[in-house]
């Protein structure tokens, strides 16, 4: 015979317990959901073929006095504000011993304005950094840079000493090994890191899906 | 040591007090999480278009991922403790669930800032607001949280990318430790509040135990006084029906009185009257008639010859000197049945007045009319003038012109008579002679004084404060009700009734004042 007082006194508790599986479930979700964002924002952007030397025919200067530092830009990528930001702070702490330019992807059939966003605005603030726009990321592809954000490090004999991003993930600030290596090589002329992801909005209009092979 | 009851009670009352505020508490601080968590919403949905609003690729955009997630993840985030908010206020698990979600909303709203240093304090904030609820538990999941998620983002991932950890390894403890620092002094500051409220909810049984011990005493004490309050009401009304009554029997007393005053009265008339029905008839008893009747006899026996018989018997010659004693002796008998029966004609008229007078004191009493006081005091002389002439009492009249007053006459002639008889009764039980009643009528203070003096066997100190008392008497075959009962009536009419006298055999006087209405105190 059911015991209605048990059943009274058990109710609160299923109650509880059913809350607390919900919980769990929201837990779950939560988790997945800031996994999922944080995969995201761990996700680098492709890497292409390093560039060994100083291409040969790029408009950019190479400086012969030391090393040329290049950072390949999405003049609206909100994730490369980060990379500028580490930018900032690695140019105050080499002080000097780099030539930087940081040169913005603009489309050929873009006004002037189009790459003259805040982005442009905060690298031309760094000081003994230049800027300069890439009409439709031409030298971004002599580089082989494909991910906003993309640093290229070159000696002044025109060798590759870094390639990679500055920051440790998509559009976050802080400590990094890609800083640190260009910091390092800089500093004292080698690094443990020499090769490091980049994250960032890529360069280049998405490919064109490709055409179903025919049979 | 034993606690007392009381003490047990109080400390249980306490803790359920503590534990009510503990639970208000967390349902208060459950509801500001449930705004917080949603303004927090909104604000990282503002953040990720503010900031990140697009992602582009070359010449393309389409909206950030960060926008998405500030929507989404956000809303999961704050769309589930705000349920339980506002369903499971004050459940233990609302708030575990709000801290782990507040904790969550740090680090989503410090990823969609790109890591800006600055979003890091809204960690340390939400701990600060954490702290509202009392509650050191949930503490300790907002910090496992913070270390959780440092340690995978800090640790684990960039470690999956790289291949070492980004920051040095121990970062995420280092981090984790500011956050055990603010907990310490939060923790401590949990301590002192939940002291603090423990305090309070002493106090506040204390008192409460106090107000209703005082309530209780208020409720005994009113129950008492309501008590008494209705004892006391009965015993008024009991006082005043005994009042009543005492006023009715002191008032049957008097009528009694009078009566029997009357009827002695009227007795000692009837006496004479009886003497001198008495004396007229033994008068006329003891008249010649038979000596007549012979006379008549022996001269219708001589009737023939009644010449010779006048000439010749011997007897005859006495008939003259026998009529001439005869008319002498019923003369004499003639005047003193004719003075015997004026007498009786005086008292039998007497008698009628005393009735009359009697007849006329004898309607309801009062009735308010207007009353020559002289008159009424001359009125309760003559109800005990036979006993005045009888006792060879004289009576002294010393009247001063005073203005007939509006009152009840039936209550005054009652006082009068028993102020005059019991002088009459002082006088009595005196040697004194010549005994002297002396009744003053005067005026002054606004009042009319009538006093009855005697010069009789008087009152001793120790007797003139219960003379007016109820059964209080120093006659044998007195009730004590007279004076009791004049002074009652005097009270009642709004007067006043006193006695002096300077000892026994010097007398006494009973003033009556009795007050004449509207007037000013008298300058005479």
């Amino acid at each position: 015979m059911p015991n209605p007082d048990a059943d009274c006194l058990e109710t609160p508790v299923r109650k509880e317990r059913g809350w607390a599986i919900l919980a769990a479930l929201w837990a779950v979700l939560v988790i997945a959901g800031a996994g999922m964002l944080m995969a995201y924002s761990y996700t680098p952007g492709e890497t292409g073929p390093a560039v060994p030397v100083w291409p040969a025919t790029t408009r950019l200067p190479l400086a012969s006095d030391g090393p040329t530092l290049v950072m390949f830009a999405h003049p609206k990528c909100p994730c490369t504000r980060a990379s500028l930001g580490e930018l900032e702070t690695l140019m105050a702490r080499v002080q000097g011993k780099v030539k930087a330019r940081v040169v913005f992807f603009r489309p050929e059939e873009e006004g002037e304005n189009w790459a003259e966003t805040d982005l442009w605005r905060a690298a031309s603030a760094i000081p003994g950094v230049e800027v300069q726009v890439d009409s439709d990321g031409r030298e971004a592809e002599l580089f082989e840079a494909s991910t906003s954000g993309h640093v290229v490090l070159y000696d002044a004999a025109g060798h590759l000493l870094f390639r990679g991003g500055i920051t440790e993930a998509r559009g976050h600030r802080g400590d990094n090994v890609g800083r640190w290596s260009v910091t390092d090589l800089l500093r004292h002329g080698h690094a443990s890191h020499t090769v490091t992801p980049t994250f960032g909005c890529p360069l280049q209009d998405p490919a064109p899906p490709s055409p179903a092979p025919e049979t | 040591m034993t606690r007392s009851p009381e003490d047990v009670a109080v400390g249980t009352r306490a803790r359920a007090l503590f534990e009510a505020q503990e639970l208000a508490n967390s349902r208060r601080t459950d509801r500001l999480f449930a705004w917080l968590l949603g303004i927090q919403w909104l604000l990282g949905i503002l953040v990720a278009v503010w900031v990140s609003p697009l992602a582009w690729e070359g010449r393309w955009s389409h909206m950030h991922i960060h926008v998405w997630a500030a929507v989404l993840l956000g809303g999961v985030l704050a769309g589930f403790p705000i349920l339980l908010a506002l369903r499971l206020p004050g459940a233990p698990l609302t708030r575990h669930v709000i801290a782990g979600a507040q904790m969550m909303s740090s680090a989503l709203l410090i990823h969609l800032t790109g890591g800006r240093i600055e979003t890091h304090f809204h960690i340390f904030g939400s701990l600060a607001f954490l702290a509202f609820y009392r509650d050191g538990r949930v503490l300790l999941t907002a910090t496992i949280v913070v270390v959780v998620d440092h340690y995978l983002r800090g640790a684990f991932w960039p470690q999956s990318v790289f291949g070492v950890a980004v920051a040095t390894p121990w970062r995420w403890m280092e981090h984790s430790g500011w956050v055990l620092f603010e907990d310490a002094f939060l923790l401590l500051a949990i301590r002192q509040s939940l002291d603090a409220m423990r305090g309070l909810a002493e106090r506040q049984a204390r008192l409460e135990h106090l107000n209703a011990n005082i309530e209780n005493q208020v409720a005994e004490r009113t129950a008492e006084l309501k008590k008494e309050n209705t004892e006391r009401k009965r015993a008024e009304e009991a006082l005043v029906a005994a009042h009543k009554d005492l006023l009715e029997s002191s008032r049957l007393a008097g009528m009694a009185e009078i009566a029997t005053n009357v009827l002695h009265n009227v007795g000692n008339v009837l006496n004479s009257v009886n003497v001198s029905a008495a004396l007229a008839s033994e008068c006329i008893r003891k008249s010649d008639v038979q000596n007549l009747d012979r006379l008549a006899v022996m001269l219708r026996e001589h009737e023939g010859d009644l010449a010779g018989f006048l000439a010749k018997d011997p007897r005859a010659a006495q008939i003259p000197v026998f009529l001439s004693r005869l008319a002498e002796h019923l003369r004499t008998s003639q005047e003193t049945a004719l003075k015997e029966l004026a007498a009786l004609d005086e008292n039998i008229g007497h008698i009628k007045e005393i009735v009359s007078m009697q007849q006329n004191y004898a309607k309801v009493s009062g009735c308010q009319e207007v009353v020559d006081l002289a008159a009424l005091v001359e009125d309760s002389l003559n109800l005990n003038v036979g006993a005045f002439t009888r006792h060879r009492i004289d009576v002294i009249r010393d009247f001063e012109t005073v203005p007939p007053l509006s009152l009840d006459k039936h209550k005054v002639l009652q006082v009068l008579i028993n102020l005059v008889r019991n002088a009459k009764y002082a006088c009595d039980a005196s040697e004194n002679v010549p005994k002297t009643i002396t009744l003053r009528v005067a005026r002054g203070d606004g009042r009319v004084k009538i006093s009855v003096s005697d010069n009789g066997i008087g009152i001793p100190p120790e007797n003139l404060s219960r003379i007016f008392q109820h059964g209080f008497t120093t006659r044998e075959e007195g009730h004590g009700f007279g004076l009791h009962s004049s002074a009652l009536a005097v009270r009642e009419i709004g007067g006043s009734l006193s006695v002096h006298s300077d000892g026994l055999n010097r007398g006494a006087t009973f003033v009556l004042e009795i007050p004449i209405p509207n007037t000013q105190p008298a300058h005479d």
